[in-house]
């Protein structure tokens, strides 16, 4: 591991007023990132064997579980009770609650299941803010393009298209279900929103609610679903398997029941996986900004039931996650401390990179840093100044009028953020592929739906800030809508895990280990087994040994 | 086999509001006694033994010589007779209200004349219909007594007697709650100190007793302590109202003897166990008690002797359960009481007794696993002593209790096990 | 402090730990298993990690966020679930047909809110500090402004609804007023202009033109 400069000589370092020059670099972006960004230190990366991307990469820790053998056998599920609905959806974050709402008010029965708690999900995390071209000098064409280009142009411009043109109107359906946007001015009748500006955009274009944006979203969504008589809300309630008929489409799930430790095989005409992201697989041992239970599960699943995936090995790295204390280490500082003009600076007290170019670019810069010696070591932890003293300089009262959420972070590492700078580091912190879909959210197979971070397409290799709350409230959306539809669905007929069975033929026959499970529905410091918590055979002691429930 | 209901229940007093029956057959002469020697009145009780039947089994007469002393002379002092009793398998003051609420009200006007209280309150749950009538109409026909005259007489003042009725919520027994209530507001639970023998309502200085201690008073003054003492076994004095109730044949209000054995109040008075099974245990009032077992059947029911069997005797009531009934679904009963009664002013009250219920909740109805029984035992160490009442205190003495005598019946019930 | 090791107690299990990580971090450092009680686990946004604490010594009990609180030596911890009312209050935001009936909406929805008894329960038991009575106060008195802002930190852990003795929901009570609010009166401008561009088809997207493609080359 190369070693930094130590905290206290960079602290003397750090220019008063944070004047300072940008150090001129030699190096162009695609360079920068071919050499320095994770998703292309071709080390790491694995080619899968079996499934729709037979001859893709991507990280071992995800091809581990995309080439892992189901979790259950159909013994397992023996006595397990049916429940029938008309949509299934899987996962309680922005995207499921918003799928499960249109679903809903289109007369569908909706069975919304989720591992967690409903809401507990990246959704309700979500800092920034969401992007929506409303703006008198911006346009959906500039979006697009923006988006296009932030993603290094490997997302489908037909999604692109779909999503930047729903923008605006999403944000009315948002108002419309009670949510609060930041308005420019303080006179209240027909103000203009708040606009800021995400790093890689023409124009202002981000909308928020202070720096929870995503907490305003998801408690009123929330709140609207827990509200719906259409829906049945099942929390503690992972997918681990999907069902399927005797025509390869998808017919359901086999949900398991964490507080009753055992399963329900739920039939629906129509499933939305809305699962979410996979930081808490910390590729490469990266921190991550993820709340718990994004481990990837719908991706899996997804894939081992035939549905394709792209852009897969393909992650974003958010610049300015804590890198001390070690207890808040992958905690997020919102992009709107650089977007309101905090500097990034490294150990020597140079700025190395312009903090407003798209994430992968200041991450791969601020990792080329730490890998070449110039970032600050601070009780083993690495990482580089987050300048907000000498913003706070800058504009008086700043942070603590606009950044609240970084002020109480800064508040539990003990500094005060307007005479201390903070120690920042990338963190793993957004899934950019998945599953590829259509503007429906249709997978290809049939009878399954994905929204949300656990599809792909729309990002491309890269992700906007604010795209990504738009991207699952778009799409959510239209999966709900379609997968309500009478045509959305499928026939009611045999369901079970069939497609485990040439799953199963699938991995021997490329030489794939059986015994590796998936998904892995909690991080591995979770401490959870499956099998022994459902007391099944071959898990290790009794049910639920080994875990506290409450 | 002791006498039962020789005097609370003595079939001639229990006339119900008719003032006129009560002092056909002694009432009045206790009240005139006091009257007499105000002075002496605290000495009697003391010499009688009497303690506080709602729970606590405090003598009495050092609560009365408290109030007695608190504050100068002067101004406002009050007399509350508790009788918002709410808890399950108690149901022995109502009974009193309902039939035979002459003798509460001269115990309460006796307390009046010893602690020179010119405002007597019966603080009576609403839930009671019946008993809070008869109340209102026994009042009433005390207020032209010539008795009540030499009262406020001896005070110097006019004395107020009045029925108030209590929210008909638990913690509305709580002595601070019972002030709250009578001020006009919430039961809400006060911080101790003060005492409301100290300050209560309104700052004066309060006596609050439990409707059965009062019920005793007039029969001591009326008798005397040797007479009184003489009524219970062995050390222990007077009578006790026993509400039996549970897996037993003739379940109903026993007053006996105080120090009647448990045996003798189940299997002589109660008629044996329901459809002749085997004891298993007694919640006692509660319930928020640790539970009695087999090996207990031969405790005498006073204070001291439930006591020493690290239990306490309660308000008297017995809540027998017998090997056909689940003592998981018991707890989970009395523990979504508590959950339900905590008034929500202490969040580890609130919570601890919610997290209590769905924890024995879950594991009553088959959903349980090892580590709820672990953090049940956590919950019973990190709680008590969190709340402002005893609430929290007796909800966790109830399952920590069960838990560790019945451990294995829990365990019978998890998953998997 | 971090590295020295801490012994703790939750949930009945021990953590035996080096100090200086939250007391969720702890818990699964310790090797136990956690399935819930855990959401974001660090933001403390979710509201999902609530925890019962005593700390060494005290007498006190508190409610915290277990994503929140360092561990302590002598620490006593116990989760406390996710607390369902069982009279969910039931509206639809949409039936606040009338922007000018506002302020009959809010006991029409939340008819306990009057009784509140100022015994500040809520208050004691909010993770986040929030001046819960004085949101509950303001919402009934007509002022939603005040109101709102009371709860605009509001996590939606449910204590409040879980302590209070009226059964007020204050925290859903916030919200309804938060939601009735935003979704009565917050008309952009430009976002209304922008929606009739749209609908009017003055504006649409070109996928195909060359600000869309990678330059050649």
């Amino acid at each position: 591991m190369t070693t930094g400069i130590p905290y206290p000589e960079a602290l003397s370092r750090l220019p008063p007023g944070g004047a300072q020059p940008m150090r001129p670099d030699p190096l162009p972006a695609p360079e920068l990132l071919a050499r320095h960004h994770p998703d292309h230190i071709g080390a790491s990366r694995v080619t899968l064997a079996v499934g729709a991307n037979r001859g893709d990469t991507c990280p071992p820790e995800v091809a581990r579980l995309l080439q892992s053998n189901a979790l259950v056998d159909d013994l397992d599920l023996a006595g397990a009770p049916l429940h029938t609905t008309d949509v299934l959806v899987v996962g309680g974050g922005g995207a499921g609650c918003a799928a499960a709402l249109v679903a809903a008010a289109k007369g569908a029965r909706v069975v919304l299941a989720t591992k967690l708690r409903i809401g507990d999900s990246n959704t309700v995390m979500a800092e920034g803010g969401i992007q929506a071209a409303v703006g008198a000098e911006d346009s959906l064409q500039a979006h697009f393009e923006d988006t296009m280009r932030t993603g290094h142009f490997a997302a489908d411009r037909a999604l692109v298209a779909r999503m930047v043109t729903d923008g605006p109107d999403v944000i009315r359906w948002l108002i419309r279900q009670g949510v609060s946007f930041d308005l420019a001015t303080d006179q209240s009748a027909c103000s203009r929103l708040l606009l800021k500006r995400a790093g890689g955009a023409s124009a202002a274009r981000i909308l928020s609610y202070r720096d929870y944006t995503g907490l305003e979203i998801m408690r009123v969504l929330r709140e609207a679903v827990d509200l719906d008589p259409g829906i049945e809300v099942w929390d503690g309630c992972p997918a681990v398997e999907l069902l399927s008929d005797d025509y390869g489409a998808c017919a359901g799930a086999v949900i398991y029941n964490l507080e009753w430790h055992s399963f329900v095989l739920v039939r629906s005409r129509a499933t939305i996986l809305a699962t979410g992201g996979s930081g808490r697989l910390h590729l490469d041992r990266f921190a991550t900004s993820n709340h718990y239970g994004a481990t990837g599960d719908g991706l899996v699943l997804a894939y081992r039931i035939g549905a394709k995936l792209r852009e897969a090995d393909s992650f974003q790295y958010h610049p300015t996650g804590l890198a001390h204390p070690a207890w808040l280490a992958g905690s997020l500082i919102s992009e709107a401390a650089r977007s309101l003009g905090a500097t990034l600076v490294n150990g020597l007290g140079e700025r190395f990179i312009d903090e407003l170019q798209p994430r992968d670019v200041v991450a791969a810069a601020m990792l080329r840093e730490c890998a070449e010696g110039r970032a600050i070591e601070r009780d083993g932890r690495t990482g580089l100044f987050l300048d907000s003293p000498s913003l706070e300089a800058r504009e008086p009262g700043i942070l603590g009028r606009r950044l609240v959420t970084l002020c109480h972070l800064a508040e539990k590492c003990g500094i005060d953020p307007a005479r201390e700078p903070l120690l920042v580091h990338p963190t793993l912190h957004y899934q950019n592929g998945g599953v590829a879909i259509d503007a429906s959210g249709f997978t290809g197979v049939r009878g399954l739906y994905c929204a949300g971070e656990v599809s792909g397409g729309i990002h491309g290799r890269n992700r906007m800030m604010g795209n990504a709350l738009l991207d699952i409230l778009s799409f959510g959306r239209r999966a709900g809508a379609k997968a309500a539809s009478k045509l959305g669905g499928v026939r009611p007929g045999r369901a079970g895990i069939g497609h485990v069975y040439e799953w199963q033929r699938q991995l021997t026959a490329a030489g794939l280990p059986l015994h590796v499970k998936g998904p892995a529905l909690f991080p591995s410091y979770g401490h959870f087994d499956l099998r022994a918590d459902a007391g099944l055979r071959s898990g290790k002691g009794r049910i639920g040994s080994g875990r506290t429930t409450r | 086999m002791h006498r039962l209901n020789q005097v609370l229940l003595a079939m001639d007093r229990l006339v119900g509001a008719d003032l006129a029956g009560w002092l056909a057959h002694g009432g009045g002469t206790g009240l005139a006694r006091a009257l007499d020697h105000p002075a002496g009145v605290i000495g009697v009780l003391a010499e009688a033994d009497l303690r506080g039947m709602g729970g606590a089994g405090f003598p009495t007469h050092r609560k009365w010589a408290f109030v007695a002393a608190a504050g100068g002379s002067g101004g406002d002092r009050y007399v509350v007779c508790n009788g918002n009793e709410d808890e399950p398998g108690t149901f022995k003051d109502r009974f009193l209200l309902e039939h035979a609420p002459h003798q509460v009200i001269e115990g309460a006007l006796i307390a009046a004349t010893a602690v020179g209280a010119n405002h007597v309150i019966l603080y009576v749950n609403p839930h009671q219909t019946e008993a809070l009538r008869t109340c209102r109409e026994a009042v009433a026909q005390w207020l032209d007594h010539p008795l009540l005259a030499r009262l406020a007489a001896q005070l110097g003042g006019a004395v107020t007697l009045a029925v108030v009725p209590s929210s008909g919520l638990y913690i509305g027994g709580e002595e601070t709650a019972v002030v709250a209530t009578i001020e006009g507001g919430f039961p809400f639970p006060r911080k101790k100190p003060p005492y409301p023998g100290q300050s209560g309502i309104r700052g004066a200085p309060t006596l609050i007793n439990n409707t059965e201690t009062l019920a005793h008073v007039p029969h001591i003054l009326r008798e005397g302590a040797a007479w009184y003492r003489d009524l219970g076994v062995g050390a222990a004095c007077g009578t006790k109202l026993y509400s039996l109730s549970g897996d037993v044949l003739r379940p109903g209000l026993y007053e006996l003897p105080m120090g009647t054995t448990l045996e003798d109040l189940i299997f002589s008075f109660g008629g044996g166990m329901l459809q002749g099974k085997e004891f298993k245990a007694v919640f006692t009032g509660g319930p928020s008690n640790t539970l009695l077992t087999k090996r207990d059947l031969d405790v005498p029911l006073d204070f001291e002797s439930v006591r020493e069997r690290r239990s306490r005797l309660g308000t008297g009531a017995m809540i027998v359960i017998s090997e056909g009934t689940s003592i998981v679904r018991k707890v989970a009963e009395y523990v979504q009481f508590f959950a339900d009664g905590s008034c929500g002013q202490c969040p580890p009250c609130k919570g601890g007794t919610f997290q209590l219920a769905r924890l024995i909740h879950r594991i009553d109805t088959g959903r349980g696993i090892r580590a709820d029984l672990e953090a049940l035992e956590n919950l019973c160490r990190i709680l008590p002593g969190s709340g402002r009442c005893g609430l929290i205190d007796g909800a966790v003495t109830v399952v920590d209790s069960s838990l560790h005598t019945f451990r294995e019946e829990y365990e019978s019930h998890l998953l998997g096990r | 402090m971090a590295g020295t090791i801490v012994r703790a107690t939750v949930d009945g299990r021990a953590v035996e730990v080096p100090g200086g990580q939250s007391i969720l971090q702890a818990y699964v450092a310790a090797g136990h298993t956690l399935v819930e009680g855990v959401g974001c686990m660090g933001l403390g946004v979710c509201g999902s990690c609530r925890v019962l604490v005593r700390r060494a010594g005290a007498a006190e009990v508190r409610a915290e966020l277990a994503c929140q609180s360092l561990i302590e030596d002598g620490m006593q911890v116990s989760f406390l679930a996710y607390f369902k009312a069982e009279r969910p209050h039931r509206y639809r935001i949409e039936d606040v047909a009338d922007s000018w009936r506002m302020l009959d909406k809010v006991p029409e929805v939340f008819p306990e809110a009057a009784h509140c008894r100022h015994c500040s329960g809520c208050d004691r038991a909010c993770p986040k500090h929030l001046e819960v009575q004085i949101g509950v106060e303001r919402a009934v008195a007509g002022d939603l402004t005040a109101a709102a802002a009371a709860f605009d930190q509001c996590i939606m852990c449910n204590l409040c609804t879980l302590a209070c003795p009226e059964h007020i929901r204050p925290n859903h009570l916030g919200l309804f007023v938060r939601r009735m609010v935003a979704s009565q009166t917050l008309r952009p401008v430009d976002l209304l202009q922008r929606l009739h561009q749209i609908a009017e088809a003055q504006m649409a997207v070109d996928p195909d033109a060359p600000g869309g493609r990678a330059p050649a080359g």
